[in-house]
């Protein structure tokens, strides 16, 4: 299966291999500190404009949970269970009948006490049972490109950029491509590397691309397309410009003339809030992208 | 052969699929919870053996999904039982000890245990809340005195226009929020809900929030605060009564260009802890659109 690749003369720019550091915030950085519900005091600006006004104070407890996740999820078990045989041992060693009995007030406090014990062995369970799943990051194999259309628009530029920012820091997104009005604008993050060996990457045919079933069926619905478990997918040929070992997949319709293709490095890595934002963001290009082709249009 | 950069995998199956589409993924026993190590591992994948069936890995996790339920009560957040049931009985140990007429030994342990038990569960829900999956943020009612509002600031061009009404329609609709504040430069975008006071024009209520951030001092902020249990006396008087949790993001700069834009964006909900790690890194992209505003 041929491929196009981005070649050093062909006429587009040449893609180039940098190792793409994106400057800003990661969720996986330092956690934004919390808060309190301390009483704090008024805030204050120093002459130069610094913030020296109230500031969250750390969350311990909440901390040490996040860190001990697997401990808290079991504790209710091991506090109902330890509660629940001491109860059990209370009564028995105290030499009261093993008889529940309304009238005693040692059984009623023992069957209430058993009661929350109960309560919390259930508890944790249920937090075990609602434990998700940890599936790691697969390191996509490729090449890191950074390629935008020569001659769009500043603005629209600059939207894209931005779609890329705020998926790559958001998300697990590791590679992206918009094509609008039967064009490539914008290959973003890792690419599949050209088969020729000479650094390049696997260019996105626009042609073969709307011929295949995947842009066909996400056009046709005009709906966010999820493939949670790509490399289960048959129809991952489609995409050879993508990294082979791609996990997860976003086929965003934007507008009716054109999709974002947004590939992620973990299966299952998309939420339900980032296909939610990934919607709303959607919209927002086509509408800047709709400008652009109709000054073109015009011009 | 497969080659993972992970130290360990978990066997997972996509529920999506058809089971006639299913291949079994490689899976081994986790070995370690270090740091991620690159290694070369040797397993072996069946996809399917002569006779077409699939191999599968045993179910070695007990299936605990039975225990889940809900009691149907609209509005009745179920992970909140513990804590009043811990509160329920932890009230009736207590009627029962002053009931009885002569607490015996065996009788007050199982009181003071009882207790403590009450107090233990009354304490799950806050602990489950940062827990992954335990708790989801449902989105609450909007409060009945509550005025929504939207108001920009004059002389913005239309495209700041639109990125100004996008970004915070977008912020209204995909996080728990109830008030959007976005300010950028002298410029300004209130939607929501807001204590605003009557009769008085959108000029006048401009002004009134621009003093009032003036105020609060944000203009100086540089790293985000997200305060998960807000009190009305830790960030001045700017937002409406009913607030728990707040977000503000300033507005810096960025590596694509050398200019700054001072600003923020201030997000505020009427549920503690309504926001997560995600939709912090969320706001914090709609903020970074701002950047590049041109004055």
């Amino acid at each position: 299966m041929e491929t196009s690749s981005r070649s050093l003369l062909s006429p587009r720019p040449s893609p180039f291999r940098p190792r793409f550091h994106l400057h800003f915030n990661s969720v996986r950085s330092s956690p934004v500190p919390r808060a309190s519900s301390s009483p704090p005091p008024p805030p204050v600006t120093t002459p130069q404009g610094m913030y020296r006004g109230v500031k969250p104070q750390r969350d311990w407890i909440g901390e040490w949970a996040s860190n001990n996740a697997d401990f808290v999820r079991i504790l209710p078990i091991l506090v109902g269970g330890v509660s629940l045989v001491a109860v059990l041992l209370n009564r028995a060693f105290s030499g009261i009948a093993p008889v529940a009995d309304a009238s005693s007030s040692q059984s009623r406090a023992d069957i209430l006490t058993l009661s929350l014990a109960v309560t919390d062995i259930l508890t944790g369970l249920i937090w075990l049972s609602i434990r998700p799943k940890y599936i790691p990051p697969v390191v996509p194999s490729g090449v890191e490109c950074k390629w935008v259309k020569p001659g769009i628009s500043t603005d629209a530029s600059r939207e894209l950029l931005w779609f890329w920012e705020s998926l790559s820091t958001a998300t697990c997104c590791k590679s992206l491509v918009v094509v609008y009005g039967n064009d490539c604008l914008l290959q973003i993050g890792v690419a599949a590397e050209s088969s020729e060996g000479d650094g390049g990457i696997v260019a996105v045919d626009v042609n073969k691309l709307t011929q295949g079933s995947l842009y066909k069926s996400c056009m046709q619905s005009s709906k966010q397309s999820y493939l949670a478990n790509l490399p289960l997918y048959p129809g991952r040929s489609e995409l050879p410009f993508l990294p082979n070992n791609t996990q997860a997949l976003i086929l965003q319709p934007i507008g009716d003339r054109g999709v974002a293709i947004i590939g992620g490095d973990t299966v299952k890595g998309f939420t339900t809030t980032d296909q939610a934002w990934i919607s709303m963001v959607a919209e927002k290009i086509d509408s800047t992208l709709s400008k652009f082709c109709e000054a073109l249009a015009e011009a | 052969m497969a080659t993972t950069t992970s130290s360990s995998v978990v066997c997972s199956i996509n529920p999506i699929l058809p089971a006639s589409q299913i291949n079994p993924l490689f899976s081994f026993a986790p070995t370690t919870t270090g740091p991620l190590q690159r290694r070369l591992l040797t397993v072996s994948v069946r996809a399917q053996d002569s006779d077409g069936q699939l191999s599968q890995q045993p179910q070695q996790q007990l299936n605990l999904s039975v225990l889940r339920f809900t009691l149907g009560i609209p509005g009745l957040d179920e992970s909140y039982l513990p804590r009043w049931i811990g509160v329920g009985f932890g009230l009736l140990v207590l009627l029962n000890h002053f009931l009885s007429s002569n607490p015996t030994s065996p009788q007050i342990r199982s009181e003071i245990l009882g207790f403590c038990l009450a107090a233990f569960s009354a304490m799950l829900p806050y602990l489950g809340r940062f827990l992954e999956g335990v708790s989801s943020v449902n989105r609450l009612l909007l409060p009945e005195e509550s005025k929504q509002i939207f108001i920009l600031s004059e002389n913005l061009s239309t495209a700041q226009r639109e990125d100004l009404a996008w970004a915070s329609y977008a912020l209204l609709r995909n996080t728990n929020t109830m008030s959007v504040l976005i300010a950028v430069k002298d410029f300004l975008c209130i939607r929501g809900c807001w204590d605003t006071p009557e009769k008085v024009s959108k000029a006048a209520i401009i002004d009134q929030f621009k003093d009032q951030i003036q105020q609060a001092g944000f203009r100086g902020l540089t790293e985000t605060l997200y305060f998960p249990r807000y009190t009305e006396t830790q960030v001045g008087k700017i937002l409406p009564k009913g607030v728990l949790s707040v977000v503000i993001h300033p507005i810096g700069s960025t590596s694509y260009s050398s200019e700054s834009t001072e600003g923020l964006v201030l997000v505020a909900s009427n549920s503690n802890y309504a926001y997560s790690d995600k939709d912090i890194a969320w706001i914090k992209s709609v903020a970074n659109k701002f950047q590049l505003m041109a004055p």
